[in-house]
C-alpha cells in the first residue's frame, strides 16, 4: 500500500475539544476508500484464482478487510486522533462498498480459470 | 448437486470479456463526455454573495468557542439582527428569488443532460445485451443463491435443473454495473464512478435554495450556546514559555 497522502488531521492539545482539518480529515478517507478498493479487486482475483466458492469466498474477503484495516491501524500509529475522528473510519468504512467489486472480479476469475 | 457444466471457451472470449470491457470503455466516455459538456453558468452575484455569507456564518458557528463571549455576541448580532442582520431576509424577496430559482432554464438543462447521460448508455447496453446475447449460459457465479432468484438471474436460459449458479448475460451486466464502481474510481480519479447522482443533487440544492439555507442558518446561529473552549489558555502558554525558557 502507497501511503503518500496520508496527512495528520487533527491539531491542539489533548485536554480541549478536537479540532479537525477537514481538507486532511478527507484526503485521509479518501485513501482509506482507495486502498479498500484496490485490496477486494485484487482479492477477488485471487479467490477466483484459488477457486474458493460459497461462504469461503466471502470469508476471504472479509478477512482481507481485517488485515486491510490492521495495517491502516498501524499505518495511523494505533492513536485514532491524529489522523481521523474516530474509529469506524479505520475499520468499518468502505467494506461493503467494496464487496460488489470483490464479487465481480471473484466471478469472472473464477470462470477464466475453472470453468474454461 | 450439480456437476459442473464445461462451458465452451468461446463464451469467455465473446462474451465476457467483450462486455466488461465495453462497459469500461462507455464508462470512460461517459465521463468525458459529461466534462466537455458541463456548462458554464455565469454565477450569479447574488446568489454567490448568499453563499458566502452562509459560509462565514458557519465558520462563526463551528469556531464559536476560541473567540470570547463578548465577541462572539456582537458577531451574533451583526448575523442576526432584525432589521439589518446579513441573515434575515424579508417575507416578499425570498419568494421572489426561489421562482427565479426554478424558471432558470440553465439549472434545468444541466440537470436533464447529467440525467441523460446517465440513463441513455445504461438503457442501450441493456438493450444491447438483451439482443445479442440472450439464451445462453453466460458464467457461473462461485457462491449458491436459492431458487427464488432463478427467474432474475437465469431470464434466458429455459432449462429448470440447471443450477442456479448458472446465469445468464444479463446478470454478468448487472454485476458489472455495480462491481465497475469501484474500478472507476480509481481510474477516473475522484468520484464520478457512479456517484453522478449525488453530486447532481448537491449541485442543484445549492441553485435552489439560497434564501432557505439563510434562514435556517440564522435559526441555528440563534441556537448556539458559546462554550469557551480554552479556559486554562493563559496557564497554558505560561507552561510553555517556561518550558522554552529553561
Amino acid at each position: 500500500m502507497v501511503w503518500e497522502g496520508d496527512r495528520g488531521a487533527s491539531g491542539g492539545a489533548e485536554d480541549d475539544l478536537p479540532i479537525f482539518n477537514a481538507e486532511n480529515l478527507q484526503s485521509n478517507v479518501k485513501s482509506i476508500y482507495y486502498s479498500r478498493t484496490f485490496l477486494s479487486i485484487i482479492g477477488g482475483v485471487i479467490a477466483g484464482i484459488w477457486g474458493f466458492t460459497g461462504f469461503t469466498g466471502f470469508i476471504f474477503y472479509f478477512l482481507v478487510m481485517a488485515a486491510a484495516s490492521f495495517g491502516l491501524a498501524t499505518q495511523a500509529k494505533f492513536s485514532v486522533c491524529t489522523y481521523f475522528d474516530s474509529w469506524n473510519r479505520i475499520f468499518l468504512d468502505g467494506i461493503f462498498g467494496g464487496l460488489m467489486s470483490f464479487v465481480l472480479f471473484w466471478t469472472f476469475a473464477y470462470d477464466i480459470v475453472h470453468i474454461f | 448437486m450439480a456437476e459442473d457444466l464445461v462451458l465452451d471457451t468461446a463464451i469467455r472470449d465473446w462474451v465476457l470479456v467483450p462486455l466488461s470491457v465495453v462497459m469500461v470503455l462507455i464508462g470512460v466516455l461517459r465521463y468525458f463526455v459529461s466534462k466537455l459538456m458541463r456548462s458554464h453558468q455565469a454565477p450569479d452575484l447574488k446568489v454567490v454573495k448568499e453563499g458566502q455569507v452562509i459560509l462565514r456564518a458557519r465558520n462563526l458557528r463551528a469556531a464559536a468557542g476560541f473567540i470570547p463571549a463578548k465577541s462572539f455576541r456582537a458577531r451574533k448580532i451583526y448575523y442576526t439582527n432584525e432589521e439589518n442582520g446579513l441573515l434575515h431576509v424579508p417575507k416578499g424577496q425570498a419568494q421572489n428569488a426561489q421562482a427565479q430559482m426554478f424558471s432558470d432554464p440553465n439549472l434545468a438543462m444541466d440537470m436533464m443532460k447529467k440525467n441523460l447521460s446517465m440513463i441513455i448508455p445504461q438503457t442501450l447496453t441493456f438493450a444491447w445485451v438483451n439482443f445479442f446475447f440472450s439464451g445462453f449460459v453466460a458464467a457461473k457465479i462461485p457462491f449458491p443463491l436459492t431458487h427464488r432468484f432463478r427467474g432474475m438471474l437465469q431470464n434466458g436460459i429455459d432449462l429448470s435443473t440447471v443450477d442456479v449458479s448458472y446465469v445468464s448475460s444479463r446478470s454478468w451486466y448487472f454485476l458489472n454495473l455495480f462491481g465497475l464502481r469501484g474500478l472507476f474510481s480509481l481510474i477516473l480519479g475522484e468520484e464520478n464512478a457512479m456517484d453522478d447522482t449525488q453530486r447532481m443533487m448537491q449541485m442543484s440544492g445549492f441553485g435552489f435554495d439560497p434564501t432557505k439555507s439563510l434562514g435556517a442558518e440564522k435559526d441555528s446561529i440563534d441556537i448556539i450556546q458559546h462554550d469557551w473552549a480554552l479556559p486554562k489558555l493563559e496557564k497554558r502558554a505560561e507552561d510553555v514559555l517556561k518550558k522554552l525558557v529553561k
